[in-house]
């Protein structure tokens, strides 16, 4: 049901006035709760959602730190408002949950909601999702269930008609390794939840309730006339794709299906994950309302890629089939700390299963992995205990119809998420960075190439140990419409001086690394996008120019013949070449 | 270097060109005359158009004894990408790291999302073997040979300009050092830039992108300045001639020709300068500089009587910015200005900006082809700007033209008037200004409402009212001629030098001898340089500050810190002046915590003689009237419709003159409006001081 019918239309001005509007609220929330928190994984991972909902739980606006958190805090919004009614959402109240379930993703995303009230009506939900630092649980290793994993609170009172409870906070404390930075990213959410509940509180103070509820409508129905306008030009039918996850972490070497369908009719789309693998032993499970974020980005990526505010107005006419017990839909006890991993293949799953239809607005697969490294031990100058970590490595994209794939950037999962310079972390942790670089043939050959993995090679300095939990080592960043695959994500170790690069998979649990010893990881590159015999030569070797392609891969996968002294391109050994492999 | 011309009389000549003017400002310390000429910027000769706005100011080259410059040539250069050709020598293993940049992904639903174009493709970048320790300690040396070799390659390849960026450069630069003398020495006349003389600041990627930015738009540069010197030598200029930095200090234009990054900004930078001028004079503590041009609006912040600065800047729109870390005055950036088209967007929708119409063809009303309706047609519309007044009119605007493309385009498919849709133009652009600059004064851990807004720029004065309104703020200063403020801002800019020093050490351990040791050396090189330069200054002032952050922490926040906590190797007092100003960024703080250093910075001031402002002359017996230029229908909102509003010429005001809005102020290249309830005053310099009235809807 259109919201349009609940207030009359209101006049494009004070729309439009209003719709920058709320996206200041959300960035004024954003703003306070990254300048405030505690942690990095906060303020530098941008591992929170803020926003605004209405008085039904649907979103306004919000402002994400993490593209994949596009649902899960509006579901933990509807479900604080069946949990005590409408007669037990007071002024003066703030409601908490960390319910891995009801987020769809693990327990360190502790969730804020404030009700805003205005003369007495409820107008609003001011919200708050962050990454806390530790919630407790087992260190490091595998989990294998959901109680392992730390302190689960319920959805609570954290506030009651302005009376914190205390003895709440005490339980978080005595929960908690690092009680006050936990109290500290607490006080931080608590501040941009007000602050939301003040700035769009102003709002309303500013240009009435009436109009603002009414523009809200009215973004919400524009937002909905134009995803269905984008997606009615998608020829109707059913389209489907898999692919699938190295393993659990548990049953090594047994891979994960991942079967997506997408069914087009009109103006709506249905995207169905019950073909998507049950839920897993090892702890890359996450909850339903993820499953529903996996559609929710692929179908924003495809109808309303630079639209803002992201409100549920885009999401009207898609819907989404997901039923428990999935391994995006998992349910209690299973285990969740690594929840992101999976999810980022569903969602590119989706754009494969889309490729037959909408070639022009689809991507070839990208290495979907955060890639990420954690190493620990003691810092032979300070004497002191560190745990490092270079932030997410950044990996290939997948090309497009028009355009190659952009070389080094992080995963779907992560959006404005930077890396951290080797001069800093160097500075900071007893490693060297040998190098640093573009994978040279990494990206999937092509009409239009894939863009190129990454590679850091580490030296340590001093003896640490280190852990990574890396997937997609086997099933490769695919290429698309006759686009070849790209390489995968992996990891090596180099001990005593040799390399070990056989492992059966990219996760590395507990791997000790002596000083002088290095480890390597690779992020795979982008899937290429069209037969590689259709990218015109000259293309081919400005790209062996540039060293992105090599001589040999140049000749072997697209047939064309480069000169190694001087780049230049051979047209006529080409040419016979080219026509020998078609 | 001319040392002769170290005389304090003469005239002082301001040029500050822009994307569409050329200002200059003029002012003679003989007869402490302040005069402003504007001209249009002629791109392919940009000396002309110095040249002509100079003599619309009534001066001359010959008279003058110092000429101070502000330019867009830098940026330009860099953001239209035509620098020079350029190769970037770089630590074995790392020379993909300006390609790999940060990896994020801000436009993150977007698949066709591009990050950062290098401005050295791959094939330009070459590795020689040699690496530091990130304390500065040789794990590799050198190759020199690689070095030579590499220079053969340079001349065979027609390099015109190379960047050398190696790892810890900033703990040792003597890799770097050696690199240079090799490649000068093998390839003369190629432009040499490495990256430790512009940041000894770690993050290799921004170090890396800061060092090539340099040398690609070197040689450009390097002629442009050439160019002017040449030309002002010969129209008889005899004096010095100074650039302005990014951070509003001056340095000499030999300089400006090497460390050409450090003047990117140089005009915004120069209008913070002007608005804390005039803070000192007024006895302002906080204030908002608000500088609204054609395509854009720009601001920046005086707090407790210092602008606020950073230590890096991204260039080129954040999406596929590419970072610049040196110091600079902390500007931001709306891409609202009076250019900025109008359109319907999807589902019947309507926006404002940040598509501009820019100066060619420009708004629909300058009849120059152009039929998108932009803020400056709805402005015309509604009567805040005079048609026959743009550029004291000197260029008469066509009513029709706005009228017609607001209907067509706007009023008509969205069922409205032509005057109600223009209204909402202004109001989506004011409220857009508005929020931007709440939402970075709240980054800042400032409140915007608190402070005085300085407006400026062609069209700063025309918005103020409504911008302040929205954001709550209760004064507005209108300077005299707001329209050439940056240039007007150079007449008070001084020498500076600004120096970084990366040296991560625990505050509770960290030597203070080793402390001092850094800032006297970086402290030494700019007495040096301040000394160097042919320009008298009565004073050299050096401050300090430190990146500081929590053991723990990524994030350091610079610290202004003053002399005495050195002497006293007051410890403590750093500590709580950290966590004071932690407090005050990041509203926490964590006195227990330990804190660490990460960089040490210093800028060394050398102080230049101002221009006293001009006492203006008050209204003795006159009456005000006398001012009036006539009255005409301006709509200022639903609710008071078109109404008659009264018209002065800003030339004529007088000191001590009261107006009550509605109202407008006119002058050569702005238009100042007063919403009805607002207050004006004209003070003892000519500053338009107003009272903003009650928020109306």
């Amino acid at each position: 049901m259109s919201n349009s019918q609940k207030y009359p239309a209101t006049d494009p001005i004070t729309t439009e006035i209003i719709r920058n509007g709320v996206l200041a609220v959300t960035e004024e929330m954003k703003t306070n709760l990254t300048r405030t928190a505690y942690n990095i994984i906060i303020y530098e991972a941008l591992d929170f959602t803020v926003g605004i909902f209405t008085p039904e739980g649907e979103t306004v606006s919000i402002g994400i730190g993490l593209p994949m958190f596009i649902r899960g805090m509006s579901e933990t919004v509807k479900a604080k408002i069946e949990h005590f009614g409408y007669d037990g959402i007071k002024p003066g109240d703030i409601y908490v949950t960390n319910d891995a379930y009801l987020t769809g993703s693990h327990l360190n995303h502790v969730t804020f909601t404030l009700p805003i009230f205005v003369e007495g009506h409820l107008v609003g939900f001011s919200c708050c999702m962050a990454h806390w630092i530790d919630i407790g649980g087992t260190l490091g290793g595998m989990t294998t269930d959901i109680y392992s994993e730390g302190l689960q609170l319920p959805i609570l009172k954290y506030q009651s008609e302005g009376v914190v409870n205390n003895d709440l906070e005490e339980i978080i404390k005595m929960n908690v390794r690092m009680p006050s930075r936990a109290m500290g990213d607490l006080r931080a959410q608590v501040t941009a939840v007000k602050s939301g509940e003040f700035r769009f509180s102003e709002l309303i103070g500013r240009y009435g309730k009436d109009a603002v509820l009414q523009s809200i409508s009215a973004i919400m129905d524009h937002a909905d006339a134009a995803s269905r306008m984008r997606t009615l030009s998608i020829p109707d039918g059913v389209y489907e794709a898999e692919s699938y996850m190295d393993d659990d972490g548990i049953d090594i070497g047994k891979p994960i299906p991942i079967r997506v369908k997408v069914i087009v009719e009109g103006d709506e789309m249905t995207i169905d994950l019950t073909n998507v693998s049950d839920q897993v032993r090892g702890f890359y499970n996450s909850g339903v309302a993820t499953g529903h974020a996996c559609a929710q980005v692929a179908f924003k990526c495809i109808t309303s890629p630079t639209d803002y505010p992201i409100n549920d107005g885009c999401f009207r006419n898609l819907k989404t089939i997901v039923p428990m017990g999935k391994v995006v839909s998992a349910i209690r006890p299973a285990p969740m700390r690594w929840w992101m991993t999976f999810p980022m293949t569903v969602v590119d799953t989706i754009f494969k299963a889309l490729e037959p239809a909408i070639p022009d607005r689809v991507i070839a697969g990208h290495h979907a992995d955060l890639i990420v490294v954690m190493f620990h031990g003691i810092n032979p100058k300070t004497k002191e205990f560190f745990i490092g970590n270079f932030g997410p490595l950044g990996g290939g994209w997948g090309a497009k119809l028009t355009e190659d794939g952009q070389n080094g950037v992080v995963c779907i999962n992560d959006g404005d998420t930077h890396n951290s310079p080797n001069e800093q972390i160097e500075a900071k942790f007893p490693v060297l960075v040998e190098s640093n670089s573009l994978i040279p043939d990494s990206g999937g050959p092509g009409k239009h190439r894939g863009g190129l993995g990454i590679e850091r090679i580490v030296q340590a300095r001093t003896n640490v140990i280190l852990n990574t939990q890396i997937d997609r080592v086997h099933c490769k960043p695919w290429g698309l419409a006759g686009g070849d695959d790209a390489t995968g994500n992996s990891v090596a170790l180099r001990l005593e001086g040799e390399w070990k690069e056989d492992f059966p998979n990219a996760k590395v649990l507990t791997a000790q690394i002596k000083e002088g010893e290095a480890f390597r990881l690779r992020s795979g590159g982008g899937g290429g996008f069209g037969p590689a015999i259709e990218r015109p030569a000259e293309q081919v070797a400005r790209d062996v120019k540039q060293g992105y392609v090599s001589v040999s891969k140049a000749e072997q996968a697209y047939g064309v013949i480069i000169n190694p002294e001087t780049y230049e391109l051979n047209v006529a050994a080409t040419e016979k070449r080219r026509n020998k492999m078609r | 270097m001319n040392k002769a011309t170290k005389s304090s009389t003469g005239a002082r000549l301001a040029a500050d060109i822009g994307g569409t003017f050329t200002d200059i400002a003029s002012f003679d310390e003989k007869t402490g005359r302040l005069l402003f000429g504007k001209s249009l910027s002629t791109p392919t000769n940009l000396v002309n158009g110095i040249a002509d706005g100079v003599e619309k100011a009534g001066s001359q080259f010959s008279d003058a004894n110092l000429f101070l410059h502000g330019s867009t040539v830098a940026i330009n250069t860099m953001l239209e990408r035509t620098g020079a050709k350029t190769a970037l020598v770089i630590t074995e293993g790392f020379k993909d790291i300006y390609e790999i940049g940060r990896v994020n992904r801000p436009d993150a639903y977007n698949l066709y999302f591009k990050k950062h174009e290098p401005l050295v493709e791959r094939a330009l970048r070459f590795e020689v073997c040699e690496r530091m320790f990130a304390e500065g300690v040789i794990y590799k040396p050198l190759v020199e040979n690689e070095v030579v070799a590499l220079a053969e390659t340079f001349k065979a390849q027609n390099i015109e300009s190379a960047a050398v960026l190696f790892l810890h450069s900033y703990r040792n630069p003597i890799h770097e050092v050696r690199t240079k003398e090799i490649l000068e020495e093998h390839c003369p006349g190629m432009f040499v830039s490495v990256s430790h003389e512009l940041s000894q600041e770690y993050r290799e990627f921004e170090r890396c992108s800061t060092v090539v930015a340099n040398s690609y738009i070197g040689p450009r540069v390097r002629d442009y300045l050439t160019g002017i010197e040449t030309r002002m030598t010969e129209s008889g200029f005899e004096g010095s001639f100074l650039v302005v930095q990014s951070t509003g200090g001056l340095y000499e234009a030999e300089q400006a020709k090497s460390e050409c990054v450090r003047m990117l900004e140089s005009g915004p930078a120069a209008g913070v300068i002007g608005t804390k001028a005039l803070c000192d004079v007024l006895g302002l503590e906080d204030a908002i500089s608000f500088d609204m041009g054609g395509t854009t609006a720009k601001s920046g912040v005086i707090y407790k009587g210092k602008p606020l600065t950073t230590g890096s800047a991204l260039i080129g729109g954040y999406d596929r910015a590419l970072p610049v870390q040196v110091a600079m005055m902390d500007i931001f950036e709306v891409g609202t200005g009076g250019g900025s088209i109008a359109v319907i967007g999807q589902g019947g929708s309507l926006h404002v900006g940040p598509e501009s119409a820019g100066a060619s063809p420009g708004p629909a009303c300058y009849g120059l082809g152009g039929t998108a309706p932009t803020v400056t047609d709805a402005n015309l519309v509604l009567g805040r700007l005079a048609f026959d007044r743009f550029l004291g009119g000197e260029m008469i605007l066509n009513v029709t033209a706005a009228e017609k493309a607001i209907k067509e385009k706007i009023a008509a498919p969205l069922g409205m008037s032509v005057t109600e849709a223009a209204d909402g133009i202004l109001r989506i652009a004011a409220t857009t200004m508005s929020y931007a600059v709440k939402g970075v004064s709240t980054e800042r851990g400032l409140d915007a409402a608190s402070f005085t807004m300085v407006a400026m720029g062609g069209a700063g004065p025309l918005h103020a009212s409504e911008v302040a309104r929205e954001i709550g703020m209760s004064q507005i200063i209108v300077p005299e001629s707001p329209g050439h403020f940056s240039a007007f801002g150079m007449l008070f800019s001084d020498l500076r030098y600004d120096y970084v020093q990366t040296c991560p050490s625990r505050l509770s351990d960290a030597s203070f001898e080793d402390l001092e040791a850094i800032y006297q050396t970086m402290e030494a090189s700019g007495h040096g340089a301040v000394e160097k330069t042919s320009v008298k200054v009565s004073e050299t002032v050096v401050t300090r500050a430190a990146d500081m952050r929590y053991v723990g922490q990524e994030h350091a926040v610079t610290v202004d810190l003053e002399m005495h906590y050195f002497a006293g190797q007051d410890r403590d007092g750093i500590k709580s002046e950290f966590d004071r100003v932690h407090k005050i960024r990041y509203g926490t703080s964590a006195p227990a915590e330990k804190a660490e250093i990460v960089s040490l910075r210093s800028a060394v001031t050398g102080l230049m003689q101002k221009p006293p402002l001009e006492e203006h002359l008050a209204r003795g017996g006159g009456i005000l009237t006398a001012a009036e230029t006539g009255a005409r229908k301006i709509y200022f909102s639903k609710e008071t419709g078109f109404i008659d509003t009264p018209s002065y010429a800003r030339t004529a005001l007088l000191a001590g003159d009261k107006i009550t809005g509605p109202a407008v102020i006119e002058e050569h290249a702005s238009t100042t409006v007063l919403f009805p309830g607002d207050q004006l005053e004209v003070d003892g310099f000519g500053n338009l001081i107003i009272k903003v009235g009650k928020v109306s809807k």
